[in-house]
């Protein structure tokens, strides 16, 4: 496990982020949406994590508040050894240097009213780098970076198509040199054709500049061609973790059985299905015990009074799933 | 030919809009057969929205605007009929899902009151057949406890239940052919099972003829008999599914599936079709796909490539082929 | 560097006309509006009558008891005029004179030029008061809407509390208060005419707010000074632009009725004052309350199309 030897850049320890539900006149307090429940992971150096899970279930939330772009509610995120919760304005603005957001919707990241270029270039003037020389020639570089034409940086974002502007969402989130990119679906919102071209060349650029992506996705098909590890959410916490070939050839959570089996695959046309029953339960009033027992087809008793915990089944494989406590 | 249930032929439906004429859709051939499931494939802008949308004539008005071509159904060119006779086809004889749950239903009225009103349309029941039949529908949509859920309001659903209602709707009819308008794109995975699901129930327990627009082949391999790959405003390849898979014939097809994301992939590098959907106001010349194709030829810059057809079954549209 | 690198960061360092390219887009979509154009022509045509007018016409101060009541060019009236030496009315024709073109009011002043410089005093009195009532309605509903919780609290309640009166009243009341003159009338009307622009500005600021361009603004570091100048503002320059082209004519209209209810400024010659004086004498020279009523009902009808046509093109839905 060759990532697992390089530092750890990122540390998440029990991290929460609960929105407060309030009614009435007095806006009184009646419970929580646990967005982010007690999250457990590490992201090293260079490392890519992908983070599945289906739509409400957490993903983004978590990617946000990583930066602080979400406060939050308790847990520890360390960056380098420093908890971020606890940084002031100026400490805050720095981090934001080194951890930079790749956003789903490409066409609602880039304010339409400033060029292509100025857009690249805003990073660099927020942090003061170099005159307006440099930034230019910087903008340049990113662009071509990219496979954007640098002489389109006076152009507006709605002269360019989808798969462009997520290339210049992409060259932004490039120009402060970056340690950790959060890629927030960047390419559930693209085309087809133009969703592979997005891939290579987000794994031709982690490859050639060393960066760690936190990779969130509801399709872990798109996932596997990217990820080193594979994070899996289900309603705000991370039910299996593990390394991106232990989690396709041997997946132990009955949820990523699941999502592996409905993950559409022409290949197989036949196949028997894993059919999950119902819909994702609201995170205001998750069932009790484990979350998932409800659309579980490997329920045990147990599975509705006590909630399992994320344990190591196996050496860097990680589930929470009462099936395994024997183990 | 008795066995098919709806024919369109050479259909061409543009767009005036200011800054020149869009040509959503510009030449398009297919025939639905009864009881297939057919496949509209393609990108967004390639016009397979639009041509489902002419069938029914449910596209704006102006500037949108069938140019030419037949739509026959049942004796009638759905082109060129009157606007009364086409209503009373619409819902009834052809229905439609469109892609937004969310947005397909009226926010303020329950579920029943839809559906009811829906029916009451169209067939001659009186109220308490026609909730019977709504019941009866949401129950085989696999809807739990159909009958509260007919007192309930849109927001009050998820959004899977709100696409089985919306396909339930478009059933209450018994209509010949069913239109589903990327059903299955703004679910989860594990919804989009759910929904691909009923539809496969549906075509073992209904025999209904199945127009199903997707960008996506993976669904196209679940449950298409046959396939139309659509690009550029025109159909470019025509085969059953299995042919479209194993034996891809235009290049923007087999691109198509070497790109796809799929889970049984093993290489670390997805292939990709280089450049980017074109610009329906400028379409290239000749073939509307070259600028992208590994295999452009001269020719292919020039003219427009002929329909061929290699088998009995498939038809491509292609200058490697001539 | 190259000379191929430092060729194209000569070429995107120049802007070729950024915004112009912007402006002349919107001017091509506003342009297709035909009312909207027979609007923006009024206008400049009125700025430019009220800037250049006055060094072309009488001076229209000056009174002319020769001359009072001379109809228009082209109108002839009866006029009954007292004759001392008879003791007697009598009855003779008057026509109008290329002297003065539009006539001539109750004391003999030049229509005219009362007209063009009461254009002047209505432009000055609708641009500045919407300026005014713009900027505080931008700043407090962007505020409001960015820093939301309690300043929103305050300040929406401030707008409510605002709205309860019915503005004419509360502009009544304080031109009563303070005194008819054209500073009071115009931070009047500034004063008070804010909240329908802090109402829409909130509600469209804190669409944008959520918008994701904002937040990844904030991811990148930015500053909250930053996010609202160089986010959010730009976004919501049309349709402050818009809500001010509308809001002018009702600003004109309202400086009229103070003049005309007689709380206007009486030492300027606006349309209302104009309007008010010539209403005493609506029989015997109807021009007088006829002419700047015209004028004020084209400028606020030219307003109003500009206002309508620069909505549309600014709205990328509306298919123009």
């Amino acid at each position: 496990m060759k990532h697992m030897l390089n530092h750890k850049l990122l540390k998440i320890r029990n991290l929460k982020k609960y929105y407060p539900v309030t009614a009435g006149l007095f806006s009184r307090h009646v419970g929580d949406i646990k967005a982010v429940d007690g999250v457990t992971f590490d992201i090293s150096e260079k490392e890519i994590i992908g983070l599945v899970g289906e739509s409400g279930c957490g993903k983004s939330t978590l990617g946000k508040t990583i930066p602080r772009l979400e406060e939050p509610t308790s847990g520890e995120i360390l960056y380098k050894g420093t908890d971020v919760a606890k940084l002031d304005k100026k400490g805050l603005r720095e981090l934001r240097r080194e951890i930079q957001i790749i956003f789903q919707d490409p066409d609602a990241s880039l304010d339409p009213r400033m060029t292509v270029g100025d857009s690249i270039c805003e990073p660099l003037i927020i942090h003061n780098i170099g005159d307006e020389k440099k930034r230019m020639e910087r903008v340049v570089e990113l662009m071509e970076q990219v496979g954007l034409e640098a002489t389109q940086a006076n152009l507006y974002p709605h002269e360019f198509s989808g798969g462009q502007k997520q290339r210049i969402g992409i060259a932004r989130a490039l120009a402060m040199n970056p340690k950790l990119i959060i890629a927030d679906e960047p390419v559930s919102a693209l085309d087809v054709s133009i969703q592979a071209q997005i891939l290579n060349l987000m794994m031709d650029i982690q490859e050639r500049l060393g960066l760690a992506y936190l990779f969130i996705a509801h399709d872990l098909s798109v996932i596997k061609h990217m990820a080193h590890r594979i994070a899996v959410m289900y309603l705000g916490k991370i039910v299996e973790l593990a390394d991106k070939r232990e989690t396709f050839d041997n997946p132990l959570h009955p949820y990523t059985e699941a999502l592996l089996s409905a993950a559409p695959s022409f290949k197989s046309k036949d196949k028997d299905r894993i059919l999950l029953r119902g819909d994702v339960p609201s995170p205001l009033n998750p069932p009790a015990g484990c979350h998932f027992h409800p659309r579980c087809h490997r329920v045990l008793p147990i599975c509705n009074q006590q909630e399992p915990e994320l344990a190591e089944i196996s050496e860097g494989h990680f589930a929470a799933c009462h099936l395994y406590k024997s183990l | 030919m008795d066995n098919v249930s709806l024919k369109v032929s050479n259909l061409r439906t543009h767009f005036l809009t200011r800054r020149g004429i869009v040509k959503a859709v510009d030449g398009v051939d297919f025939e639905l057969r009864r009881g297939e499931c057919l496949c509209l494939v393609g990108e967004s802008g390639c016009g397979k929205t639009v041509t489902a949308l002419s069938i029914l004539r449910l596209f704006d008005s102006p500037p949108g605007k069938i140019v030419g071509g037949q739509i026959s159904y049942d004796g009638l060119d759905l082109a060129k009929c009157s606007l009364r006779q086409l209503r009373q086809i619409r819902g009834k004889d052809i229905a439609i899902v469109f892609q937004e749950a969310q947005s397909a239903l009226n926010p303020v009225l329950t579920i029943g009151d839809q559906i009811i009103e829906q029916i009451k349309l169209h067939l001659p029941l009186d109220y308490s057949m026609a909730r019977d039949r709504t019941i009866s529908l949401l129950s085989e949509m696999g809807i739990p406890s159909a009958k509260r859920v007919l007192s309930y309001y849109p927001h009050q659903l998820s959004g899977g239940m709100k696409q089985r209602v919306l396909i339930a709707m478009s059933l209450s009819c018994d209509p010949q052919i069913l239109i589903a308008d990327e059903p299955t794109t703004a679910v989860d995975v594990t919804i989009k099972a759910q929904i691909l699901d009923i539809f496969h129930e549906l075509k073992a327990s209904r025999q209904l003829s199945t127009i199903f627009i997707t960008h996506d082949l993976a669904v196209v391999a679940e449950i298409g008999d046959r396939a139309v790959i659509m690009y550029g405003g025109k159909d470019v390849e025509t085969a059953p599914v299995s042919e479209i898979i194993n034996n891809p014939k235009h290049p923007y097809t087999s691109g198509l599936i070497e790109c796809l994301p799929d889970v049984s992939k093993t290489a670390d590098r997805l292939a990709s079709i280089p450049g980017t959907t074109p610009n329906p106001i400028e379409m290239p010349k000749g073939c509307a796909f070259h600028p992208r194709c590994p295999k452009a030829m001269k020719i292919c810059k020039q003219q427009e490539p002929p329909e061929i057809i290699t088998s009995k079954e498939h038809k491509v549209s292609c200058h490697l082929y001539t | 560097m190259t000379e191929r690198l430092r060729d194209i960061v000569r070429r995107i360092s120049r802007p070729p006309s950024n915004s112009t390219r912007l402006i002349n887009y919107y001017w091509q979509r506003t342009r297709r509006n035909k009312l909207a154009i027979f609007g923006l022509t009024f206008i400049i045509f009125l700025v430019l009558l009220a800037v250049v007018g006055p060094f072309f016409t009488l001076d229209p101060t000056l009174v002319d008891f020769e001359n009072k009541n001379l109809p228009p060019v082209g109108f002839t009236i009866e006029q009954s005029v007292y004759n001392t030496e008879t003791d007697d009315f009598i009855t003779t024709k008057v026509s109008g004179t290329w002297n003065h073109p539009l006539g001539t009011d109750s004391k003999g002043r030049d229509m005219l030029a009362m007209l063009i410089s009461g254009a002047r005093v209505s432009m000055l009195v609708g641009l500045i008061a919407t300026g005014i009532a713009i900027i505080l309605g931008t700043i407090i509903g962007v505020l409001s809407a960015y820093l939301g919780g309690w300043v929103d609290n305050v300040l929406m309640r401030l707008t409510d509390i605002m709205m309860t009166f019915p503005f004419f009243i509360l502009l009544v009341l304080i031109v009563f208060i303070f005194g008819p003159s054209l500073v009071i009338i115009v931070l009047a009307i500034g004063l008070t005419g804010w909240t329908g622009t802090a109402r829409l500005l909130r509600s469209e600021a804190l669409s944008l707010r959520t918008r994701e361009f904002i937040t990844a603004a904030k991811a990148m570091g930015a500053s909250d000074n930053r996010v609202i100048f160089r986010h959010l503002i730009p976004n919501v320059i049309s349709l402050i632009i818009v809500i001010a082209t509308l809001a002018i004519p009702g600003v004109i209209l309202a400086e009229a009725a103070l003049s005309f209810i007689g709380l206007g400024d009486p030492t300027v010659p606006s349309w209302g004052i104009i309007l008010e004086a010539g209403q005493n004498s609506l029989r015997t020279a109807w021009w007088v309350a006829v002419e700047p009523g015209i004028m004020i009902f084209l400028t606020v009808l030219a307003f109003n199309f500009l206002g309508d046509g620069l909505r549309d093109a600014f709205d990328p839905k509306s298919n123009i």
